[in-house]
Parts: C-alpha cells; sequence; structure tokens
C-alpha cells in the first residue's frame, strides 16, 4: 500500500486547499527532521491489524522550520497523515473540522453498505517515543463526543514512522 | 428558515463545510501564537450559523453547527450573541431535549468559568451583570464618551 500526502485533497475534497498544504507540509517537516525521506516504510496499525505502507510527502522546506513552532508541526503534521491514512484504510473523507468542545478534530463521513455514517477523529502526534500511552489518552476524549456514529483516535509517530487508528466502543448516543 | 435536503443542498452544504473548516483552522492557529483570536471566533461563529440554518436540527451535523455556533460565539466573547443564538435553537419546533440541555449547559459552563477567572466580581455580580458592564465598557470606550 502507497500513501502519498501529495494526494490529500484528492482524498478530501472538503479540506481548505491552505489547510491541506499547512499541514502537509508540517508533515514533510515533522518526517525529515527525524532523519526520514519520502517513501519510508509507515507502520498502520488498525483496530489491531498490522500493516505496513509505504509513506510519499512533497520536500519539505527545512530551511524555514525555525519560523514553526515545534510543538505545531508534530500535531499538524499528525493531521495530514491520519487522514490519508483513514482514507487508504476506510475509505473516509473530511466532513468538517471540529471545534475542541466536540472532544474530537475531525467529522468524517462513511460511505458504507449501510449507507452515510460519520465518524468523529481525534488526532495527536508524537515527535518521540511510543505512541501507545497517547492513543489511550485520546480514546477517552473522544469517547465524549456526541452525535456521531463512531469515534475513533489516532495517533502518528514520528520517530519510527507510525500511525494507529483505532476505534472506542463506548460513548455518548446522540438523538 | 429554509432548510435543504442533503442532495439538494450537499453542494451549499459542502462549501460551507469546508468555510468553517477553513475559519476554526485559522482561529486555532492565531490562538497556538498567542495572537489575539475573537475576530476570527467571530467568523467561525457566523459560518456555523450559516450551516445551522441549511441543516435541521434533527440532523446530527445540524445540531453539531448550532452547539458550534454557541461555543464560537463565546470564545469571541460575544455572550450576547451566544444567549440569543442558544435561546433561538432551543426554541425551534424540533428541537430534541439533548440539544436543549447542551446548549443551556454551555451558556452554564462559562459562566462558571468567569465566576472562576473573577471571584471578587462574582460575589457582588451576576455572570449576566458582569457581560453587561463589560459590554457597556467596550461600547463607551476608554472616555465613556459613546452613547
Amino acid at each position: 500500500m502507497e500513501i502519498d500526502l501529495a494526494q490529500l485533497r484528492d482524498m478530501h475534497p472538503r479540506l481548505p486547499v491552505d489547510v491541506a498544504l499547512s499541514i502537509v507540509g508540517r508533515a514533510a517537516l515533522a518526517l525529515e527532521r527525524n532523519g526520514h525521506a519520502s517513501g519510508v516504510r509507515l507502520s498502520l496499525y488498525a483496530e489491531r491489524i498490522a500493516t505496513n505502507a509505504l509513506l510519499f510527502w512533497p520536500p519539505a522546506d527545512m530551511g524555514n522550520i525555525d519560523r514553526h513552532d515545534r510543538n505545531r508541526i508534530t500535531e499538524d503534521g499528525a493531521e495530514a497523515v491520519a487522514l490519508a491514512a483513514a482514507h487508504r484504510h476506510r475509505a473516509w473523507r473530511v466532513i468538517r473540522r471540529m471545534q475542541r468542545e466536540e472532544h474530537a478534530d475531525w467529522l468524517l463521513e462513511d460511505m458504507g453498505e449501510r449507507g452515510r455514517r460519520v465518524v468523529a477523529l481525534e488526532v495527536s502526534g508524537v515527535d518521540r517515543g511510543s505512541i501507545g500511552t497517547r492513543l489511550s489518552d485520546k480514546l477517552a476524549q473522544v469517547t465524549k463526543s456526541v452525535d456521531v456514529d463512531q469515534r475513533w483516535a489516532g495517533v502518528v509517530g514520528f520517530e519510527k514512522p507510525a500511525v494507529a487508528l483505532h476505534r472506542t466502543k463506548r460513548g455518548k448516543r446522540g438523538e | 428558515m429554509r432548510f435543504i435536503g442533503r442532495n439538494e443542498g450537499s453542494v451549499e452544504s459542502d462549501t460551507l463545510n469546508t468555510l468553517v473548516t477553513a475559519a476554526i483552522w485559522r482561529a486555532e492557529q492565531l490562538e497556538a501564537l498567542g495572537l489575539p483570536s475573537s475576530s476570527a471566533w467571530a467568523e467561525v461563529s457566523s459560518f456555523e450559523e450559516n450551516l445551522a440554518n441549511a441543516l435541521p436540527v434533527t440532523e446530527r451535523e445540524g445540531r453539531i453547527a448550532r452547539r458550534g455556533a454557541v461555543h464560537a460565539a463565546l470564545k469571541a466573547g460575544d455572550y450576547g450573541r451566544a444567549e440569543t443564538l442558544a435561546r433561538g435553537y432551543a426554541g425551534e419546533d424540533s428541537a430534541p431535549r439533548s440539544i436543549k440541555s447542551a446548549l443551556r449547559q454551555i451558556l452554564e459552563e462559562d459562566a462558571r468559568a468567569m465566576a472562576n477567572r473573577f471571584p471578587y466580581a462574582s460575589k457582588r455580580h451576576s455572570p449576566r451583570e458582569a457581560r453587561d458592564l463589560a459590554r457597556h465598557f467596550r461600547e463607551a470606550g476608554p472616555f465613556g464618551l459613546a452613547a
């Protein structure tokens, strides 16, 4: 499987151009500052099933990395990788960004056999170290999201490129 | 108020979803940089209100937009707008109990947060009085010369 961040807007047509450019640019910075080159192997853990993908991205402008906040590179870069992985894995598309009070970053649609279902996705990034603990935190957060069919958390690690997408079975019911 | 159907209005709601996404992104980036973000949140509230006008309260995305319009108005510092929107949405004929309760809770939580920020003032004024005073001083300007 290949995931090309340059195709992010083809995967998510409702994503504004400036947002897509910003998060893809920061993903490139987060990956390259960890010494990775486009075409790196990405470990994908989706609902406890591990697969590998090759991750591609447009070249980063490392000369300007000091103009970006370090944490924003990690967090915004994670949004690009998680959204691309969610599309490749589940064919989900972005509906809209959510405000933080909704306990999720993105509302996505899943056009499955059972019709249109909406998914809340909370995303986070880890520059160094394991993604396991962060995933638990984010699952606890997205559990509080209401008015959605499914609640998922996505955590992206940049040291050893990895993305975990996990669904929480618990959650509040919408009407 | 005219609601649009899923197919009929999908282009309109798609456009509004893209606009609200871009607006939320801008407001979040300003906040992350520690820059003033009130006007950016006011813009978010406006797009959320447009989405709420396009999507009925019986649809989940319509309820998300209604809560979003109120939340963003509060983050813009416009309590009057938040209260007016919340009252209007709670009064919609087909509004489920869950959204009425959620809207009431949003305003109550904001009032509690304000009381915690200003404990001395909160002993003497209700949150509404404090906001009315703040709005008066903001509108009157530094020398109280405006009407």
